[in-house]
């Protein structure tokens, strides 16, 4: 099938194969989101740097900042330099949602490492997401605090953004599925200092385990407080707790107990493969990966090794991306029909000893299935 | 019932740490006001500034083996930042002072936007911890616990306060000051150096902006982007403190912080956010010069 696949595409492919091909790389790099669009650039950039032999890609990396505007405007600047077979396209789901129209028409396939679940949910057969959508790592968020914790009575402080109220939703439906009750929601304004009093509120409605879906500052904000208030309670977090950016700003007896979900934790390594990963990332950019850096290399990785088995249009790209499987550093990707291509979500947790989290849990062929 | 009594105390005390570092940053914003007549919408973005300038002083002092951290930190800060302050004047408010305030306050934006990228591209998005000015853990007092670092801010703000209040009105630079905030063709045509002490009040309010910064930086971290949130809380301070008024600024920053610690404590942050704009309504439509309103020719 992969060779059937790979041959049509290139059948298809109406570029001389030996014609550099042009990957564009929009992504958010300044703006309130340029911490995990720094990532995902710097995930492009390696596999780039890794490209199979004998492949000629150029990239080109395009601000979009935060504005959907912005993102079209980079995506318009990019169509204009020529032809292109695919895209790198921004995490921020906002700026996705935006881009899709134009991607249809395009027939440019957009690959994302965004956790916005609606993205492939809209019928739009070219995006391919290699991050676990909202759907998927808010299941494993929860999974974890039910049914490895034994935890039936949830208090979740989630941020008011976009990407706070949709992963508070899903978590809400989780925990229903998964028979616990939410006895205390509310969302935080990203400009909180004080977390004191919502974690106090929290706290007396009786809950059993406390889970955050916040962006990477107030997680540490959050941790930080449950510390100092000596809260013991298990603590089980957003993927923005595993950046080692964030981490970075507490101290380990801070971080001691609390677990965060996320695709990947690069940092703490655990095959040679991410071990290589590890080593090229520091070598190249001077920095700890995150998971979204890795999960971005994977993707271009994919994409990588379409171009360099002879696609070289948007369909001929798009049908290999949605047909072909990819054993990628983090985990093995397939679309499952939709374009969700990462169907796995570890489970991270501290020891109060060091920043490198130990991964305890791991969740596969999560969102697999068709969406419910 | 004690209980509560407590938790009502310990939430009062959390607002007022967080009160007086929004009093700081409303502070400046004053000051600002009063010298120039003009918004100085990158007072948060200084605040910013003064959190990376506090990192990279503490950097360098320990690279060159210097054991110096906590309140021996705060002065070199401040001046740092005053210097900050001096050139801040000469690209945004020099080249406009001739024009309608709106070109001063369009100039703050775009200085403060050119900041927070500046700032995102050299020391990148991820939010970075400075030093702390007394160290970490809690404090008990009584049955109260405060952390170190809130008593830092709160000791740090009524000191600052304190001494601006009394450079402002005690001494001759304030008198000029404030005679040249007041009317600055007579000043002019006095003698005064109009346009070196406005720069010197933007010197004095980036000063309290790095001050801010360095309270902040600790416990509250430091990102390129912080700046908008405490200007909002500035802009509000000031508005429902009284446009001008020193004494307003405070009351205003002290109430806003209550709301997100007391009220937020008892309802949810959402409501007291909503009950705060509430009241800054209310205050409008009651008291429109604010709580404090400033006689004209008493400002700054």
């Amino acid at each position: 099938m992969r060779r059937l696949v790979l041959l049509l595409a290139a059948v298809l492919g109406t570029t001389a194969a030996a014609e550099p091909a042009r990957l564009p790389i929009l992504v958010p790099v300044t703006g309130f989101l340029s911490l995990e669009g720094t990532s995902q650039r710097n995930g492009a950039l390696l596999a780039l740097r890794q490209a199979p032999a004998g492949l000629a890609v150029s990239g080109e990396v395009i601000d979009t900042a935060t504005a959907p505007e912005n993102a079209v405007n980079a995506l318009l600047r990019a169509l204009d330099g020529g032809p292109v077979p695919a895209v790198v396209a921004p995490m921020l789901g906002t700026q996705m949602l935006a881009l899709m129209p134009i991607a249809a028409e395009e027939k440019l396939p957009l690959v994302t490492v965004s956790g916005t679940a609606s993205l492939t949910e809209a019928g739009n057969p070219w995006i391919f997401r290699f991050f676990p959508s909202d759907r998927a790592a808010k299941e494993a968020h929860v999974r974890y605090a039910v049914e490895r914790l034994g935890r039936h009575k949830l208090a979740l402080v989630y941020q008011t953004t976009a990407y706070g109220q949709s992963g508070a939703t899903y978590i809400a439906t989780a925990a229903k599925r998964h028979g616990a009750e939410l006895v205390f929601s509310e969302g935080i304004d990203t400009g909180v200092k004080d977390y004191a009093p919502v974690l106090k509120r929290a706290m007396a409605s009786g809950a059993d385990a406390l889970l955050l879906h916040l962006h990477a500052g107030p997680t540490a904000l959050a941790v930080r407080q449950v510390a100092a208030l000596g809260l013991t309670l298990p603590v089980v977090a957003g993927s923005a707790l595993h950046q080692p950016a964030t981490a970075a700003l507490l101290e380990p007896r801070e971080l001691k107990g609390i677990c965060a979900e996320s695709a990947s934790s690069p940092v703490s390594g655990g095959s040679p493969r991410l071990e290589q990963f590890l080593k090229d990332y520091r070598a190249a950019f001077g920095a700890d990966p995150d998971a979204y850096a890795l999960a971005q290399y994977d993707g271009t990785e994919m994409l990588l090794d379409v171009l360099a088995h002879g696609a070289r249009t948007g369909e001929a790209v798009r049908a290999a991306l949605a047909a072909e499987q990819w054993d990628g550093v983090a985990m093995r990707y397939a679309s499952n029909g939709h374009g969700d291509m990462a169907h796995s979500v570890v489970i991270l947790c501290y020891d109060g000893v060091t920043r490198v989290p130990k991964v305890v849990e791991r969740y596969d062929g999560l969102d697999a299935a068709k969406p419910d | 019932m004690a209980a509560d009594l407590l938790g009502l105390a310990q939430l009062l005390l959390n607002g007022l740490a967080l009160g007086a570092a929004y009093a700081l940053v409303a502070l400046g914003f004053v000051l600002i006001l009063n010298a120039t007549g003009a918004v100085n919408f990158a007072q948060g973005d200084l605040v910013m500034l003064g959190g990376y300038v506090a990192i990279a002083l503490s950097r360098w002092l320990d690279l060159a083996g210097i054991d110096l951290s906590g309140p021996a930190l705060l002065p070199l800060v401040m001046l740092a930042m005053a210097g900050c302050g001096l050139l801040f004047s000469a690209l945004a408010w020099r080249p406009f002072r001739s024009r309608p305030p709106i070109f001063g306050l369009l100039a703050t934006v775009a200085l403060g936007l050119v900041l927070q990228e500046a700032m995102n591209a050299l020391e990148g998005a991820a939010p970075r911890a400075g030093p702390t000015l007394v160290g970490t853990g809690d404090l008990r007092i009584g049955p109260f616990g405060l952390s170190r670092s809130a008593l830092g801010i709160m000791a740090a703000a009524l000191v600052i306060g304190l001494a601006q209040a009394w450079l402002l009105g005690h001494t001759q630079f304030g008198r000029r000051l404030r005679a040249s905030a007041q009317d600055p063709v007579t000043a002019r045509a006095l003698g005064l150096p109009v346009d070196r002490l406005i720069a010197g009040s933007f010197a004095l309010a980036a000063a309290l902006a790095g001050a801010v910064g360095l309270l902040l930086s600790g416990p509250y971290f430091v990102t390129p982007s912080m700046g908008n949130d405490l200007i909002l809380r500035a802009y509000i301070a000031v508005t429902i403190g009284g446009w001008g008024s020193l004494k307003g600024a405070v009351a205003g920053a002290l109430l806003i912080a209550l709301f997100e610690s007391v009220v937020a404590g008892y309802t949810s942050s959402v409501a007291a956010t909503a009950a705060l704009y509430g009241v800054v309504l209310l205050v409008l439509a009651v008291r429109p010069a604010g709580l404090f309103p400033e006689p004209l020719g008493r400002r700054a």
